[in-house]
């Protein structure tokens, strides 16, 4: 438990010391089931984090080591493949350049969520409200799909000086979703429609997002099924 | 008659009030103390400002709260013909941590110290302030700060000890405060009793508590022996808390009692920091090293496994004191220092120091460098000399340990090819900084179609690297080139280029790392211009002859820094928040740190350190901080 703790630290660490690009990329089929993609960029910020990882500590916190990294995130990814309804996890790490990708298939949306939300409330203890247990940020109905992402993060922000602050303007979070059919609508302004119009993405700098959660939640509405 | 003899009594006592010296208030338990005669210079430092010192770092978490804005040392009621002195020691029960220094106008420095309340003093004459952690204590004309803490270890050994000796099992020992409030706050038996003796001590400035008398009463009453594994009133981190409180407690009295009743104080029982006392500079430092070095985490540790080798390996450190005199000049400042050390010590560093100065490394330094140092050591000769002193000391041990340890060193010793080991690294070692230099950084991206189907594609990114060389003489490039070649067999990114080698992204994952081993060298660089275009030295752009001279006239050491090129070029990664303010503060001063060293000695060697600042005679305060500053943080 604390080492899965170390390692959101150090995430945390990386991400506000750090240029981080999030693509969070859920495409999601008929029947309720899918695939789920999360991948961490880190690698414009890759002088920083080997300086980093070069130290023992930094202000007062311990730096993990790369295998120490390595083998918490294998745990973290162990503990998520076994978890009801999730299947053909993978997960790529680059730690040339840093960069993380997570991947697995899903039964259905509820059933990814739980296992989200499960494998952080099992390894990070005292911290189980960590994503917001009662909160859904992934609700599929039929005809639509509502989206929004967990406000974990705005409570550290607080926190953090104007440098810091400066390097999570620079970050990115980009939120795709796909579906096997045509969108016909959906309620954030700030969204963009595929060509295809079979998907949506939101953009967000990390700083904006963090103070504002609502920024990346959408509403989107589907065509009917065709027959 | 009798009112004469009142009047003479308190006008005895006035004098001996005021006759008090600041530096006659530094506890024995001080290691580090940094002793500042000449504060007229400190007069128009802010305290906001002072406060941001790493010597200040123990105290000031409590020490202002913001009120000091502003406000500089002259306006804190401080006597400036006293001496400001700052201590900082540790024993095996408590750090110390303080200033003790001259006051003039009590109202002013409570003006700076307004967090400081009154609080009931144990000791007549002596008035106590406190403010959380820290405490202010005033006799005469005399202030002493003072945080005293004891050491995590001592308080968790007799945490431990306690919650066991009262029969409390693990069961009870993690709970939290949520699961007591949950599941245990309406069991709480009826034998629990508000007004029983609590353990648990309020912020300092209630009655004289004794942890020992305390923890009797408990055991005495009965009270608080409840059913087993039962302790809702209390888990093992709160018993914790209340010991840490009553022994920083008491261990605040122990120091306090020695300072202002027995008169103890580290000038009277150190001779070598009361002759030190005596210089006329502008400050002088101290360090005892003998003490200092058993706080260091393997004596701490091995002092209870094995107290007679720890006793043995720290009586080498016997004597091992080092002082010096710091010197305000019209555009530098100077610290003399010299390193005192007892004969066994001694013996190993004059063959260590022994070594001669290797002329072919001042070719692999650029005449423009930022920083550099040169350090040269008969490893071989110490090695031998510390095999001498140290096998007899731990053959005498007779424990598994050591002697399987003893044995190892043995079969290695007989086995091994020292002199092969010792001509490959013969000791005479350099390193050079360069600043940063923009360097083109691969990063990935995301490149998005129309579908919003993305591909990761390459691009390059300029980003700020420190440049630098470290390297040293060697009499057997044969046998990192017998490494290197093997490498390259097994690995694509080991390319032998001729003169040197290049490994791609070997440094901070990002750039090259060159290798340059030839001509009875081995460096190790980024600076891609000295391992491409001058792998056999910077040729006319080497250091000057008088750079040289310098170098080669020390001892075994040299530094030479320019301390603006470094403040503006330094990488602040790896730096606190507090160390870049720091640096930050100091951006507008200039000027080169020159250090130096003489030959060791059996019984010493000195060193000089010389900051020529180009600022004004009156910044001095500010240059003169910034050094006591650097020395304290290398000597902590």
């Amino acid at each position: 438990m604390k080492k899965v703790y170390l390692f959101l630290t150090l995430i945390t660490l990386f991400t506000i010391s750090s240029c981080i690009e999030i693509v969070d990329d859920i495409s999601i089929n008929q029947d309720g089931s899918g695939t789920f993609k999360y991948n961490i960029n880190l690698s414009s910020s890759k002088v920083k984090i080997s300086s980093l990882l070069a130290l023992d500590s930094l202000d007062g916190k311990k730096i993990p080591t790369r295998a120490e990294i390595q083998s918490k995130i294998d745990h973290f990814i162990t503990v998520f493949e076994g978890k009801e309804g999730i299947k053909n996890v993978q997960m790529g790490k680059d730690f040339g350049n840093y960069i993380f990708r997570l991947q697995c298939d899903f039964k259905s949306v509820k059933l990814l969520q739980e296992a989200i939300k499960s494998t952080v409330k099992s390894e990070v203890k005292g911290n189980e409200d960590f994503l917001g247990d009662n909160v859904d940020w992934l609700i599929w109905k039929e005809g639509s799909f509502e989206r929004s992402v967990p406000e974990f993060s705005i409570k550290k922000v607080d926190r953090l000086n104007e440098k810091e602050i400066n390097l999570l303007k620079q970050g990115s979070y980009i939120s795709i979703t796909r579906f096997d059919r045509l969108v016909k609508d959906f309620s954030n302004k700030s969204a963009v429609m595929a060509k295809n119009k079979m998907a949506v993405m939101l953009k967000s700098n990390a700083y904006s997002l963090s103070q504002n959660p609502s920024l990346l939640e959408n509403t989107i509405y589907l065509s009917p099924l065709k027959p | 008659m009798k009112s004469l003899c009142l009047t003479l009594l308190l006008l005895c006592t006035t004098v001996e009030l005021n006759a008090q010296k600041s530096e006659d208030f530094i506890p024995m338990d001080a290691v580090t103390v940094f002793s500042i005669n000449n504060i007229s210079l400190l007069q128009k430092i802010p305290l906001d400002e002072l406060i941001k010192y790493e010597f200040m770092e123990d105290l000031q978490q409590e020490l202002f709260d913001g009120s000091a804005s502003g406000k500089t040392i002259k306006d804190a009621g401080i006597d400036f013909d006293q001496k400001f002195n700052v201590f900082y020691g540790m024993n095996r029960d408590y750090s110390v941590t303080g200033f003790s220094f001259g006051i003039n106008d009590l109202s002013k420095l409570f003006g700076a110290f307004d967090d400081f309340d009154e609080v009931d003093s144990p000791y007549e004459g002596v008035q106590f302030y406190s403010s959380y952690f820290n405490h202010l204590m005033v006799r005469g004309n005399i202030g002493v700060l003072l945080r005293v803490d004891p050491i995590s270890t001592r308080v968790y050994d007799i945490s431990d000890s306690t919650w066991y000796a009262r029969g409390y099992s693990d069961n009870r020992r993690y709970n939290y405060y949520d699961d007591y409030y949950e599941d245990d706050y309406e069991e709480i038996p009826e034998t629990y009793d508000e007004d029983s003796p609590a353990i648990e001590m309020e912020e300092y400035g209630e009655d004289v508590y004794n942890v020992e008398e305390a923890l009797e009463e408990i055991e005495e009453s009965g009270d608080y022996i409840i059913e087993e594994d039962y302790a809702p009133h209390k888990n093992f981190y709160d018993l914790k808390d209340s010991i840490r409180t009553a022994l920083r407690r008491e261990y605040l009295l122990k120091v306090s009692k020695e300072l202002f009743i027995d008169g103890q104080n580290l000038r009277k029982s150190d001779k070598v920091l009361a002759e030190q006392l005596t210089h006329v500079v502008e400050g002088v430092f101290y360090l005892d090293n003998e003490r200092n070095i058993l706080k260091t985490q393997p004596f701490s540790y091995y002092s209870d496994l094995m107290p007679y080798l720890i006793e043995d390996i720290t009586s080498l450190y016997k004597n091992n004191k080092i002082v010096g005199d710091i010197r305000l000049k019209e555009h530098s400042i100077e610290a003399n220092m010299t390193s005192n050390y007892g004969d066994a010590l001694g013996t190993i560093y004059k063959e260590l120091n022994s070594s001669k100065f290797d002329k072919k490394m001042t070719k692999y330094i650029h005449k423009d460098n930022s920083a550099y140092f040169t350090y040269n050591v008969d490893l071989g000769k110490a090695y031998e000399k510390t095999y001498e002193i140290i096998m007899p000391i731990l053959k005498k041990e007779k424990s598994r340990m050591v002697s399987s340890s003893v044995l190892a060193i043995e079969m290695m010793n007989a086995f091994l090819d020292k002199d092969a080991i010792f001509d490959m690294y013969r000791g005479g070692m350099f390193g050079s900084f360069n600043g940063v230099k923009k360097v083109p950084v691969r990063k990935l991206v995301y490149e998005y179609d129309e579908d919003f189907n993305y591909i990761e594609t390459e691009t390059f990114e300029e980003q700020d690297i420190p440049i630098f060389t470290l390297g040293f003489s060697t009499n057997r490039n044969d046998i990192p080139a017998i490494f290197m070649e093997q490498m390259s067999n097994m690995n694509s990114e080991w390319q032998n280029m001729g003169k040197y080698w290049k490994i791609e992204n070997a440094f901070l994952n990002s750039v090259p790392l060159f290798i340059i081993n030839h001509g009875g060298m081995f460096i190790m660089t980024n600076n891609e211009n000295l391992a491409v275009n001058n792998p056999d030295g910077f040729g006319a752009n080497k250091l000057t002859r008088s750079q040289i001279k310098a170098t080669k006239k020390s001892g075994f050491l040299y530094g030479q820094m320019n301390t603006s090129k470094i403040i503006d070029n330094i990488p602040r990664t790896w730096m606190t928040n507090k160390q870049i303010d720091m640096l930050n503060a100091m951006r507008t001063k200039s000027g080169d740190m020159q250090l130096t060293s003489s030959k060791t000695s059996i019984s010493k060697t000195d060193f000089k350190l010389v900051y020529d600042f180009k600022g004004e005679y009156e910044d001095s305060g500010k240059h003169l901080l910034d050094l006591v500053n650097s020395l304290y943080v290398i000597m902590k």
